[in-house]
């Protein structure tokens, strides 16, 4: 069998440890009390998307040259990529959230995929973070759609062409229609995350233990086979979410700019 | 695939907040059980509501265009 001490489970790898200790907020001083905060693994890999996409970012536009180099070509796809999704989706006026949109999609594009290297923390795997990026969307749309359309913003709540009869049957509805947004927004990217690398992890430990088994050892190659194609598959996903993440804010950015569907 | 999970998000994520809310406005008022009852139903509506306009969002990013020319019909010959 595996190792003993460090038996194989599929979940230990979204545990958050402290790298090091920052210092207790409240409390009366003693042992466990307060709000202890620490740079952790999640923060560090945060740290580290944020230094990769400025990397990418800088290093491709350096040269400015009229005829682009490979990595100037890639990061000019990619303000191009993004530039369309946002005309596409939300009209020329959108743009003035491309700086929002673009950071959202880069952040998760390169968290997702950061999280592909083995050992390494995915850091979209955790809820609070994928909450939190739905929320400041969720706010930016809220508070923009007020400073823009004034009260004329709560007619997202009342479509245009309903009877008044109808009117307090679909007001809540729309409520909790728009409610719901930031829920699914965050759950869809923190569970595709979650499951894939759980599964990834499960076909893994399968290998791992099969081998340990004896003549099991020969079937081994089924699980690996599997772990191999999941791979291939969870870089899609890890690609197709970003996707999928910005695409939303610039819908849900849409109904601030223009609200009355 | 990502478009079922999609769907599938999107109709929970309703769910889960109008009973969420009922289950607020059950704490606070006394209105047990029918805060809850009333908005896991809104909350169900607002679900298909949110389907019913991703379906659309969905379908209107893959429309054929208008000029596209159409297929020949064997049957009519």
């Amino acid at each position: 069998m595996a190792d003993a001490a460090k038996p194989i489970e599929p979940i230990h790898q979204f545990q958050i440890s402290d790298i090091f200790h920052i210092g207790t907020f409240g409390g009366d001083g003693t042992a466990g009390s307060g709000v202890s905060i620490a740079f952790t693994n999640s923060a560090l890999f945060m740290a580290l998307t944020v230094g990769a996409v400025g990397l990418f970012l800088i290093w491709g536009s350096a040269r400015r040259a009229i005829v682009p180099g490979r990595m100037q070509l890639m990061v000019e796809m990619t303000y191009e990529f993004i530039a369309n999704m946002v005309r596409s989706t939300s009209g020329q006026a959108g743009m003035r959230f491309f700086p929002l949109v673009a950071a959202l999609f880069m952040f998760v594009l390169f968290a997702n995929l950061l999280g592909m290297f083995p050992y390494f923390f995915t850091v979209t795997s955790q809820l609070i973070i994928t909450v939190l990026l739905a929320l400041i969307v969720f706010f930016t749309v809220i508070i923009y759609g007020f400073y823009k359309n004034g009260p004329k913003f709560l007619k997202i709540f009342a479509p245009s062409g309903i009877p008044w009869y109808a009117i307090w049957l679909v007001t809540p509805i729309e409520v909790i229609s728009f409610l719901s947004r930031p829920v699914s927004h965050s759950l869809r990217l923190w569970g595709n995350m979650l499951a894939g690398h759980i599964v990834l992890k499960v076909f893994g430990g399968m290998v791992v233990a099969m081998l340990g088994a004896g003549a099991w050892g020969l079937a081994s190659v089924l699980p690996l086979g599997m772990a191999v194609a999941l791979t291939g598959l969870e870089f899609l996903v890890a690609a197709l979410q970003a996707y999928v993440f910005a695409v939303l804010t610039c819908v849900y950015l849409n109904d601030a700019l223009h609200p009355g569907h | 695939m990502s478009r079922g999970f999609r769907l599938a998000s999107e109709f929970a994520a309703a769910i889960i907040v109008g009973a969420g809310l009922g289950y607020l406005i059950d704490m606070f008022l006394p209105t047990r059980p029918w805060g809850l009852v009333v908005l896991l139903l809104l909350g169900f509506a607002a679900g298909v509501t949110n389907v019913v306009r991703a379906t659309r969002e969905m379908n209107e990013a893959t429309a054929v265009p208008a000029d596209t020319p159409a297929l020949r019909d064997d049957e009519d010959e």
